[in-house]
């Protein structure tokens, strides 16, 4: 217990000297400022676009908009940088060799893994909930009320597709060489479950959606039961994850 | 008590047997340099000792604790320090120390004392800069007072002076030397002068077993040659003394080296009174009166060969 | 063009942002005499012009781990 605390400990302090917590702190923060504005300001940049007689008319922007700006942009770059940031947390440290001196101190192997998992779960929260408030702060203001149904619902479905990709990062570093080896099979996971969202019967499984559905979920095309397998498969799949890599990543060579 | 002990310990990477039937046994509180080329099978050795590498076969105990491959409690009675050490370079040493205590299990006290101390016998205290702006030898050193932090009974070096410029090699020679106090040292190398300075056991190994092992003292004598150099004054004919010398009944060979003569004998103690008899008796003009004394160079190289 | 004026609070905080993140990068750019690979001007051009993905990628795969 005190040696998982140490290296927590260590972890943070990690994020936070090589710039790790900066970055994602003004990415998120940057989101939650721009996606109610660009939504708002949407209509203005279409007009100083348009062409002379070519009138484009699009209905005034609501809050829904503003939503729907921020999910497209957290669940694609923002997530994105989230594995940019987090891509070598492990891998890094196995080329470099920083761990050798760690675990022959006698610091247990699954013990790197679930503190690196909770330190970056703790760092993707914290910023996934400024990025939200500043949202949702902006939002209300612009567009009065920014009460929508299912809003919290939906942050909690993007904030659980972060923890699956944090699984996978570490599950995919656990038994590569290299420092993006990790990150590089992340991708192609998440490249071929885009591919398995084609299939109509797969798309009921499929953890996508918890980062494709938000903005459904807002305006009713989505229903919270849609999201009541991707969320178990998902849980599922994290816990899998989490605990195989626990298991390869004790028996590699360091 | 043995703090270390291997017994037929084989390791294969592919087709290549890296260590082939390799035992020897470290006594307590002694430094045991353990020499051999590069490639020879060192670096492998001390990783199996540490558990970061399986063993194809064979029994390595860390004070009468069979290791494990993998996660090993034995560890808890090493400190290693391997040959270039990586560090977390965003931390200060201290910071490192700290990191380092928790994981091991000290309390915050001994943590605060142990560094303290520590980075004195390793002339680190009072550096307050991240460690990644330290120079090879200042991480190496480093690297000494984080293995010696949980009071090991066995201290690895992983050649601890290769990378180094001389006055960081005589630094950390004059550290572990210290070290010997607390602890028993493993220590590999290719220097060989390194090995004379501070070991009192060395085993050299090559073509993955032990060439050779025994206090470093006893390998010297029983490997001294009967050898004696002399120098003469720069007029004097040496072919002349070299004729004469070698017909005495107790001189195997003379050879003439530039300006001095080697000279061979069956036995040193008996032959150096004779061989002394003679030169006075002759007045020859003497500059230099040597006893050949065995090199672990010279040892190496006959055994390597 | 009137209501992006309008909008001026709300905008320079943004500009604010991305500036902190590009001179922070910069900074440690021009502090550290190597990267892990291109060079130091290419790093330069990619802090300064590719708007928040420039740094980001510099603090993620560019920096170097020595000073």
């Amino acid at each position: 217990m005190r040696s998982y605390i140490a290296f927590c400990k260590k972890e943070v302090l990690e994020n936070l000297r090589t710039h790790k917590v900066l970055i994602l702190m003004i990415v998120f923060l940057l989101f939650g400022m721009m996606s109610p504005l660009t939504a708002k300001l949407m209509p203005e940049i279409f007009k100083s676009l348009a062409l002379d007689g070519i009138v484009i008319t699009i209905p005034e922007p609501t809050a829904l908009d503003a939503y729907a700006q921020f999910f497209k942009n957290t669940s694609q770059m923002g997530l994105l940088v989230v594995l940019l940031v987090f891509g070598g947390m492990l891998s890094n440290e196995i080329t470099k060799g920083t761990l050798i001196n760690m675990v022959t101190k006698g610091l247990s192997r699954p013990v790197v893994i679930l503190s690196k998992f909770t330190v970056a779960s703790i760092l993707w929260t914290l910023t996934l909930l400024a990025s939200f408030a500043t949202t949702f702060g902006y939002t209300a203001y612009l567009f009065g009320s920014g009460g929508q149904p299912n809003l919290l619902f939906s942050i909690f479905c993007l904030w659980l597709f972060g923890l699956f990709l944090l699984a996978c990062l570490l599950f995919f570093s656990s038994f590569t060489s290299g420092n993006f080896a990790g990150l590089a099979l992340t991708a192609v996971s998440l490249l071929i479950l885009l591919l398995l969202d084609i299939f109509p019967r797969l798309h009921a499984l499929n953890p996508i959606a918890l980062a494709s559905l938000n903005t459904a979920l807002l305006s009713g095309a989505a229903q919270v039961s849609d999201l009541s397998i991707p969320i178990g498969v998902t849980l599922g799949l994290t816990i899998l994850l989490l605990g195989s890599s626990m298991m390869v990543f004790r028996r590699r060579k360091l | 008590m043995n703090v270390l002990s291997l017994r037929n310990v084989s390791k294969r990477f592919g087709s290549l047997n890296v260590i082939d039937g390799l035992s020897f046994d470290v006594e307590e509180g002694i430094v045991f340099g353990f020499v051999g080329k590069n490639g020879a099978g060192k670096t492998t050795t001390m990783k199996m000792i540490l558990g970061l590498l399986a063993c194809d076969s064979g029994t390595i105990r860390v004070c009468d604790e069979e290791v494990a491959f993998g996660e090993t409690a034995t560890n808890r009675h090493i400190g290693y320090l391997p040959d270039v050490p990586e560090f977390y370079g965003y931390m200060k040493a201290k910071e490192y120390l700290t990191l380092c205590g928790e994981i091991t299990g000290l309390s915050n006290a001994q943590i605060r004392s142990r560094s303290d101390e520590l980075l004195n016998l390793v002339g680190l205290s009072g550096v307050e800069r991240k460690i990644s702006t330290y120079s090879r030898g200042m991480k190496q050193r480093l690297g000494i007072a984080q293995a010696l932090l949980n009071s090991p009974k066995l201290l690895i070096c992983d050649e601890p002076t290769s990378a180094l410029d001389p006055i960081g090699r005589s630094e950390i020679l004059s550290i572990l030397s210290a070290a010997k106090k607390y602890t028993t040292v493993l220590f590999s190398t290719h220097i060989l002068s390194d090995v004379e300075r501070i070991c009192d056991r060395v085993g050299i190994l090559n073509d993955g077993r032990l060439m050779l092992e025994g206090d470093l003292a006893d390998i010297k004598s029983r490997h001294r040659e009967n050898t004696v150099t002399l120098e003469f004054e720069s007029t004097f004919d040496l072919q002349e003394v070299q004729r004469t010398f070698s017909e005495l009944p107790f001189v195997s060979s003379v050879e003439l080296q530039n300006r001095s003569l080697l000279v061979r004998m069956s036995d040193t103690i008996d032959g150096n009174h004779r061989l002394l008899e003679h030169l006075t008796r002759l007045k020859l003009p003497l500059l230099k009166y040597e006893v050949g004394e065995p090199t672990l160079e010279s040892l190496f190289m006959e055994i390597i060969k | 063009m009137e209501k992006i004026i309008e909008y001026l609070p709300f905008l320079i905080p943004i500009i604010l942002l991305e500036l902190v993140l590009a001179v922070t990068a910069l900074i440690h750019l021009l502090k550290h005499p190597d990267v892990k690979f291109g060079n130091k001007t290419i790093w330069i051009f990619v802090v300064l012009f590719l708007q928040i993905i420039g740094p980001i990628l510099y603090f993620t795969i560019g920096r170097s781990d020595q000073s």
